[in-house]
């Protein structure tokens, strides 16, 4: 097995994310680093370990980054998948409860922040700002104070920090969702031409849209305003169609469909998808399918839901995502996400994690409610 | 070839501007756009068809049309049974192997014997439908008054159906004509093929009484087709979520009563009494078909079962056993077709329970070749919801009177217990237990999927709620 050394791979990681999302990462670079944060992880990871050799793979073994076993997100429910001491963890972030119970909560080690906000900054910066603006980051997402245990607050703020403009704020402290300071702040905006960038979750605008559309309230946000959201509705048990909700925030925010940008991220990866829209729009490209990218460092794979073996580009499957920024935990993590790979990216299809029974047996969220219920 | 999805008395050709259809591979399915106007014209053919004919037919008369009407399903040769078995598997995704032993376990349930059953298990005198009959209770009572019972149903049941368990929705529309309730049945799209056809079956065997029987599709919460119904009717079954239930039961009309099957779940548990060589084998194929049948979609299959420990086979060796006899199914009562959503969430299910062992728990899977059959031993024995699609967990316990309390957290959901190994002196008090946490029945194995016509759905009698009853005491001198 060859031996790695974890400074040398973390410096050629922080150099290639420091380079930026625009330099392109040949085939055979990215294999190279990729089969090596594999055999660092094989070495110092033993659930990991102990799962690859379980199939058989070995580090000696692989050509392909295609081959590293991904594990699927519930792993992150039942071990402390790190490569290292999860007692040196800077932070923990936790996934929503599961039918386990309410304390069978993934969990996320992070034991070098640095390395996660490394990849999210220029990412975020190539994707929902290719313009070169610097808004204001209004989030609708709790702070990490609020929220120590959130990967997306977390990610917000280093964003707020990183790369928004004066006037970034919270507005959804413990008291909860705080619309009238919000209000405030976007008609300073809208008076004074100063465009914003509005984040939240896909739920968290759904409900604001529903109540300034019941209020007949809405903003014309300036020229270059946009938001970013993230989640999706499924699992939420209420019935929003996407398009509405894309049509209410040019109707009411007044943001044209090129500035709604949607994030595809998870808990278990330290990097992000998002629409690729607006940098579309700001490169002058034209006529490209309407797909989800990421950075080089972050390749997702399209598998076959019963074979698990990838499928041919246009055909749906599942989606696989091998991060080298997940150094220390795993880079391959296999979801129960939707999607099919389009030219230079792939459409997200669905995120509906548990399907719903098709007979008259109980669905397992509604065990889950039991549970939280009961406190078991 | 073109199914019509629907049997809609009263419904003119010039009512039907436009169709919605569904294809199927080799057939297509149609259901006519209904308007309000539309519906509420079969709403009232049927209620009248049910006053002029139902109404006036007797008990023994429509037993014996029913019974009529589920031969003609029950025959391999008959056009419609082989309608339903070549269309049911596209709609349902079951394997056309499970659909024909569900339709023939099924079809059993509306012919006369069954039916006579269920009239004797549900109805003090059965004779109650049809006249004023002495109230048997009242027989040999000191000075009490003569007294004399007459049982209606309602004059109009709306069922709601949910799921693609075939035949269920068929069972629901038996029970409401059998008490003479005109009926409207509003199909799932999971499964709007059988009650089509078994409308079709009684049209060509009575079609009197057919005309009282409504039977189509319209996607789920069309709320202006839905209160057409709901205005007209004194009964209303669903089957289904919690949202759909509350949603309509906000829209009942005074005095309306809503009879409800949501999903439930079941669990086994096998004694030790079970688990010796000769028996130990026998016993897993059953269980094993119990996690088959409908790919473990039914509210009667089970999640989990328990096995205790202290036998010749221990929790281990069976769980390897259940999986040899799934294994052994694989080819006989095939899975069905998975949704790539299905497919993924057994993926994550057996990854969780891989990752469990991992990390030092005592956690064994089985799995064959594919994603045919999961078997989870777990020696946790908090109960665990299976993702299903023949996913089952087996989990040791010291003895079965521990299973209630491991269960308790989910008891208002509980549906059916399948039981094997126990003997009545240790049956008897687990049964008590189970009981009163609420479950609804206790079974073997190889019954377990398939409740008797006159079970009590759900904990409650599934006729006896659709009647109201009028007592006559005539006047002493």
């Amino acid at each position: 097995m060859p031996n790695v050394d974890r400074e040398t791979l973390r410096q050629e990681l922080l150099d290639l994310f420091e380079a930026g999302f625009d330099i392109p990462l040949p085939e055979a670079r990215f294999t190279e680093l990729a089969l090596r944060v594999f055999a660092y992880q094989f070495a110092h990871n033993p659930p990991y370990a102990a799962y690859c050799r379980r199939r058989g793979v070995i580090p000696d073994r692989l050509a392909d980054w295609r081959d590293i076993p991904a594990v699927p997100t519930a792993a992150f429910k039942e071990v402390a998948l790190v490569a290292g001491d999860p007692a040196t963890a800077r932070a923990i972030f936790r996934t929503s409860g599961t039918t386990r119970g309410p304390e069978r909560r993934g969990q996320h080690y992070v034991l070098d922040p640095a390395l996660y906000h490394a990849s999210l900054v220029p990412t975020f910066e190539a994707l929902v700002l290719p313009d070169g603006v610097r808004p204001p980051m209004l989030s609708l997402i709790p702070s990490p104070a609020d929220a120590p245990d959130s990967s997306l607050s977390h990610m917000v703020g280093v964003l707020a920090q990183r790369l928004g403009g004066p006037d970034s704020a919270w507005f959804a402290g413990q008291g909860g969702f705080e619309r009238a300071r919000l209000t405030t702040i976007l008609r300073t905006h809208e008076r004074e031409a100063r465009p914003v960038c509005v984040l939240g979750t896909s739920i968290a605008f759904a409900d604001w849209l529903e109540e300034l559309r019941a209020g007949e309230e809405r903003f014309r946000l300036p020229l270059g305003s946009r938001i970013m959201d993230t989640g999706g509705y499924k699992g939420s048990g209420r019935e929003v169609a996407a398009d509405d909700v894309q049509a209410a925030l040019t109707e009411l925010l007044g943001i044209p469909e090129s500035h709604q940008i949607n994030e595809y991220g998870m808990t278990e990866l330290f990097s992000q998808y998002y629409d690729a829209r607006l940098r579309d729009r700001v490169r002058g490209v034209t006529g490209e399918p309407r797909r989800k990218v990421g950075a080089p460092w972050l390749r997702a794979l399209v598998v076959d839901p019963e074979s698990l073996a990838p499928v041919p580009p246009g055909q749906t499957g599942i989606l696989r995502h091998v991060d080298l920024a997940n150094l220390d935990s795993v880079l391959a993590v296999q979801t129960e996400d939707l999607g099919r790979e389009v030219p230079g990216g792939f459409e997200l299809l669905g995120r509906t994690p548990g399907a719903p029974p098709r007979g008259c047996s109980l669905a397992a969220d509604q065990f889950l409610a039991a549970a939280r219920e009961l406190q078991v | 070839m073109t199914l019509d999805g629907f049997w809609l008395p009263g419904l003119a050709p010039a009512d039907v501007t436009a169709w919605e259809t569904r294809d199927l591979g080799d057939t297509a399915l149609r259901w006519p756009v209904l308007t309000p106007e539309s519906l509420a014209r079969v709403v009232r053919a049927i209620t009248r068809a049910r006053a002029e004919t139902l109404a006036r037919t007797p008990t023994a008369a429509i037993v014996r049309a029913l019974d009529a009407a589920a031969a003609r399903l029950a025959d391999p040769a008959d056009p419609l049974r082989r309608t339903a078995e070549a269309a049911l598997p596209a709609v349902t995704g079951y394997a056309p192997e499970m659909i024909r032993l569900g339709l023939d376990r099924m079809v059993a349930d509306w012919g006369a014997p069954a039916l006579e059953r269920l009239l004797r298990a549900e109805l003090p005198d059965p004779a109650a439908l049809d006249r004023f009959v002495d109230d048997p209770a009242g027989a040999g009572a000191p000075r009490a008054g003569r007294r004399l019972l007459r049982a209606h149903g309602p004059e109009l049941a709306f069922h709601v159906f949910a799921g693609n368990v075939p035949g269920v929705a068929v069972t629901s529309l038996v029970r409401s004509l059998l008490v003479r309730a005109a009926t409207l049945g509003k199909t799932a799209a999971g499964e709007p093929v059988l009650p089509a056809l078994f409308a079709h079956a009684l049209a060509e065997v009575a079609p009197d009484l057919a005309l009282a029987l409504a039977v189509t599709y319209w996607p789920g919460g069309t709320t202006e087709l839905e209160a057409v119904a709901l205005d007209a009717a004194d009964a209303v079954v669903v089957y289904g979520g919690a949202e759909s239930l509350a949603s309509l039961q906000r829209r009942l009309r005074p005095g309306a009563r809503l009879l409800e099957h949501g999903p439930r779940y079941s669990f086994g548990i096998v004694g030790r009494e079970a688990l010796d060589r000769a028996s130990a084998p026998p016993l897993a194929q059953t269980i094993a078909r119990a996690v088959a049948i409908f790919d473990q979609q039914g509210c009667v299959s089970p999640h989990v079962v328990y096995v205790e420990r202290g036998g010749e086979v221990g929790p281990e060796e069976m769980a390897g056993l259940v999986a040899g006899a799934l294994a052994d199914l694989e080819a006989r009562l095939p899975r069905g077709r998975l949704s790539p959503g299905e497919a993924a969430a057994l993926h994550e299910a057996r990854g969780a329970a891989e990752f469990r062992a991992i990390a030092g728990q005592d956690v064994r899977l089985h799995t064959g070749g594919g994603t045919g059959f999961t078997v989870a031993y777990d020696a946790d024995p908090a109960f665990a919801p299976s993702c299903l699609n023949r996913f089952l967990w087996i989990k040791p316990v010291g003895d079965v009177g521990e299973v209630t309390a491991h269960v308790i957290p989910y008891a208002r959901w509980l549906q059916t217990v399948a039981v094997g190994g126990i003997p009545a002196d240790r049956l008897e008090p687990l049964a008590e237990a189970l009981a009163a946490a609420g479950a609804c029945r206790i079974a073997g194995f190889a019954d377990a999927p398939w409740p008797p016509a006159q079970w009590h759905h759900d904990g409650r009698g599934p006729l006896a709620e659709l009647l109201r009853w009028t007592d006559l005491e005539p006047p002493q001198r």
